[in-house]
């Protein structure tokens, strides 16, 4: 497609937004070799002495149960495109939906009752809900992603609403409607994909926002319940580096800020490449 | 008089959502806290007399109107876990949590703000993308990252060892000013990129409106442009965001930097009221929130009508 | 004869579109001699409002010179060239709906120029700025002074901008299509006020415009220009007459065809 043809060369004529791009592959590929359990597995064998420093046995060293921290950092990259991946994909999905539907019977009650949903979850303030959330759900491990979806659709929900609102009044749809298509078929076919370039930002950054309040989830006892992830491993080290060990800190903070940069690049890339406004400036 | 109605049922709306919701799930799903105060070894009348004074035995709805009701009476109560009064809570919580939060709040948009001048003045040059380029590293920092980055660098032998790693001991000005510090700052550097970044894409779409051009043709210089013609065009936007971003920041924001650092105010004592199911505690955090929510909106209202003209 | 008070020579602007520049403004040249209406004639997209924003260095210039009383604008620095423009050379908008700040007064706007080119304090500035209103036909002056523009409507806009413009009694005033935004009545009241009052300073006019009965009324000379360029300049009457370039005389004939029609 032509539209496709031109945002790769607008990615391709970015460099900040390739090298995004590369930082996000690499790491995509360490998670599916974790997946695949090519890599790091024995992230909870604890099979080296308390705060070790690094060296040919454990790379970056052991935290206070001797376990090893590059093991754990690289297993981390795992959870954190779970959580990334499923709260960005499913917090879009319900944004694009509610959105679409506030925009295409706006001014309705449908419209009204999303608005006031949308108004209501903004103004409970985050923590209190997710720690709500996790509680109500008894400690389950998803009670953080149930959470995060239920409070992040709101941004994607309303540019997708303004975006809809505005798609309605164009001919092509204005065609569908005269034609008598069900208004089904014409959100679903012709106006969702038309907002395809709100969706793909709103992912990104969502993915970013999910991998960051996760750190600080499970810095409040809230987030990751089984498994390991960088959020765990800097709650940990909350204490460690008042005694001068800064293994895990240096190792969960550094590869956490890689992946949130090339993210945060990437989305920005595509937005320049989204918005013909922008690009012809 | 249209407006003013439409504002009190669509603020009457929103509290009795916020209200419902947080009541289904704190209080509906909550932690049931009968066998924390009644004890060991009580026999079943005493467990049912406790039942019976939280509440737990009436139905649903009887318990969602019973706090609404609380709630709009302001017949706060007391607290189940220490059996202080929750307004007297309050008054000892909130003002530390506003004297924690304001200092770096305000810092961190106005430097914003200042940033996003500078960035959106010198569009495409080197200057604009290295602001834009900070921004974004600083959107890539972890709030937790920063907050042990900087208590590490200025409050630990490690580093500079200026402050005190911990707590909360303000007896007068210079107290309050090291304990303040290192929040302070890390409130700063983790709103800054998205500060910056924010108000740079407001201000770049106002200096390109045609106003600014007549502005230019008529002699006034790029600092005028920017702090009088751009600035005063985009207070909308800015007042929008600072306005609604108060009371989050002052309940979860100081959540986090009050339990890092041991600091007795409003986010911390919330947190606490979940997790351990301190019912008084938490529907005035949270009832109070969504009604600062409603107030919020109508000052923006009102705002909005001083700094443009066009808003009638 | 005197030397004249605008003398462009070789003046291009160039755009950046997409990786390669683009001539816009292509090597033109003309002069304007004091109390002088030049017409800048041609139909849209053909870098005339460009040409009006490099005459008052809003764009960058890539070649040339545009000489304002022996003095080059386009060598100028930013800081020198600030305290001309207002004062010695002005312009009026296309646009009067947006062409002022809709968060300041209309009197405020006005008396910033009296204070910044004028050095005139704040009351000062005020009262020149409510005579200034009176100039240009507005019986309640005082009113208009203390409104913001959007009270206002396109022609009493398209005053106020006139008022600002005239302010410093400046040597050219650049008017880039004043009143193509207004509605016909409208329009004359507007130009025969701006006329009138450069006329009273002695201040020569680039009226920038596409429409010939404009041109015909109230100019001396007129500059035709197409794709960039300058193809033809001849007096009025001469060139109405006998266009020499087949351009000029095509643009004529869509002008006769259209009072036909």
């Amino acid at each position: 497609m032509n539209a496709e043809r031109r945002i790769w060369g607008q990615l391709r004529d970015d460099p900040a937004g390739l090298a995004g791009l590369v930082v996000v592959g690499l790491f995509l590929l360490v998670a599916m070799a974790v997946w695949l359990g090519l890599i790091g597995q024995d992230w909870s064998a604890a099979d080296g002495a308390r705060w070790e420093t690094p060296g040919p046995d454990h790379w970056f060293g052991t935290n206070i149960l001797g376990q090893d921290i590059f093991e754990r950092a690289i297993y981390s990259v795992r959870t954190a495109f779970e959580i990334g991946l499923v709260v960005a994909v499913s917090s879009t999905l319900l944004g694009a939906l509610l959105g679409a539907l506030a925009g295409w019977y706006s001014h309705s009650w449908v419209d009204g009752a999303i608005l006031w949903l949308k108004g209501v979850l903004d103004s409970i303030p985050f923590y209190l809900f997710v720690a709500a959330v996790a509680f109500a759900l008894q400690g389950k491990g998803w009670a953080m992603h149930v959470a995060m979806i239920a409070t992040f659709w709101t941004t994607t929900g309303r540019l997708v609403r303004a975006e809809v609102m505005k798609l309605k009044t164009r001919e092509f749809v204005l065609a569908a409607r005269t034609i008598g298509l069900p208004d089904a078929l014409i959100l679903g076919r012709h106006v969702l994909p038309n907002t395809i370039h709100i969706l793909l930002v709103q992912a990104s950054i969502a993915f970013v926002a999910a991998i960051k309040t996760e750190v600080i989830l499970s810095f409040l006892g809230l987030g990751v319940q089984d498994g390991v992830s960088w959020g765990l491993m800097l709650a940990e080290s909350t204490q460690e580096v008042l005694a001068g060990h800064f293994s895990n800190f240096l190792a969960a903070s550094l590869m956490l800020f890689a992946l949130l940069m090339g993210f945060n690049l990437l989305a920005d890339a595509l937005q320049d490449a989204f918005d013909p406004k922008q690009a012809s400036q | 008089m249209l407006y003013a109605l439409r504002k009190a049922v669509y603020g009457l709306l929103l509290i009795l959502g916020v209200t419902f919701i947080s009541f289904v799930l704190m209080v509906w799903f909550g932690p049931d806290q009968t066998y924390t105060l009644v004890g060991k070894n009580a026999s079943a009348e005493q467990i049912a007399e406790v039942r019976h004074q939280l509440g737990y035995d009436q139905p649903f709805m009887q318990r969602y109107l019973d706090y609404v009701t609380d709630l709009f009476t302001l017949r706060l109560g007391s607290s189940n876990a220490s059996g202080e009064q929750v307004s007297r809570i309050l008054a000892r919580t909130v003002p530390v949590s506003l004297a924690l939060m304001l200092p770096g709040f305000v810092l961190g948009n106005l430097l914003g703000i200042a940033l996003g001048l500078a960035a959106a003045r010198r569009r495409g040059q080197w200057a604009d993308r290295l602001i834009s380029a900070l921004s974004v590293t600083g959107m890539s920092i972890s709030f937790l990252v920063i907050v042990i980055a900087l208590q590490v660098l200025l409050s630990t032998p490690y580093g500079l060892n200026l402050f005190p790693v911990r707590g909360w001991q303000v007896t007068d000005l210079p107290s309050y000013l090291s304990y303040v510090a290192v929040p302070t700052l890390s409130l700063v550097l983790v709103t800054l990129g998205y500060n910056t970044r924010f108000y740079r894409a407001i201000f770049v779409e106002e200096a390109a409106r045609d106003h600014i051009r007549t502005a230019r043709a008529f002699g006034a210089s790029p600092t005028v442009v920017m702090w009088k013609h751009v600035l005063k065009n985009s207070l909308v936007p800015i007042i929008t965001r600072v306005m609604f971003s108060i009371p989050l920041v002052v309940i979860s924001g100081s959540l986090l930097i009050e339990s890092y650092f041991g600091i007795p105010g409003v986010g911390k004592v919330a947190f606490d009221a979940i997790t351990s199911g301190d019912q008084p505690v938490l529907k005035a955090v949270v009832g109070l929130t969504a009604a600062a929510f409603v107030l919020i909106q109508i000052a923006t209202d009102l705002l909005y009508r001083l700094v443009d003209p066009r808003v009638a | 004869m005197k030397s004249p008070v605008l003398a462009v020579r070789d003046l291009s602007v160039f755009l950046q579109d997409g990786g390669q520049p683009r001539a816009v403004v292509d090597t033109i040249s003309f002069e304007l001699h004091e109390g002088e209406i030049l017409a800048l004639v041609g139909e849209s997209g053909c870098g005339k409002t460009k040409t009006a924003e490099a005459l008052m260095g809003l764009v960058p210039t890539a070649a040339g010179s545009i000489e304002l009383c022996g003095t080059n604008l386009a060598a100028l620095p930013e800081a020198r060239l600030r305290r001309v423009r207002g004062r010695d050379i002005s312009m009026v908008f296309q646009e009067p709906l947006t062409a002022l700040d809709p968060v300041f007064r209309t009197g405020n706007q006005i008396a910033d120029v009296f204070r910044r080119h004028r050095g005139l304090g704040r009351a000062e500035a005020r009262r020149a700025a409510l005579e200034m209103l009176q100039r240009v036909g507005f019986a309640d002056a005082g009113h208009v002074l203390r409104s913001y523009p959007h009270e206002l409507s396109g022609g009493m806009r398209q005053r106020v901008v006139i008022a600002m413009a005239m302010a410093c009694r400046p040597r050219v005033l650049v008017a880039d299509e004043p009143t193509t935004a207004l509605d016909v009545t409208t329009q004359a009241q507007v130009l025969a006020r701006l006329t009138e009052m450069a006329g009273e300073a002695g201040t020569a006019i680039l009226l920038i415009t596409h429409d010939l009965g404009i041109v015909a009324h109230y100019c001396d000379r007129a500059a035709v220009m197409r794709m960039g360029r300058i193809v033809e300049q001849a007096g009025v009457d001469q060139l109405f007459a006998q266009p020499q370039h087949p351009y000029t005389a095509a643009l004529l004939g869509a002008a006769r065809g259209n009072l036909l029609s």
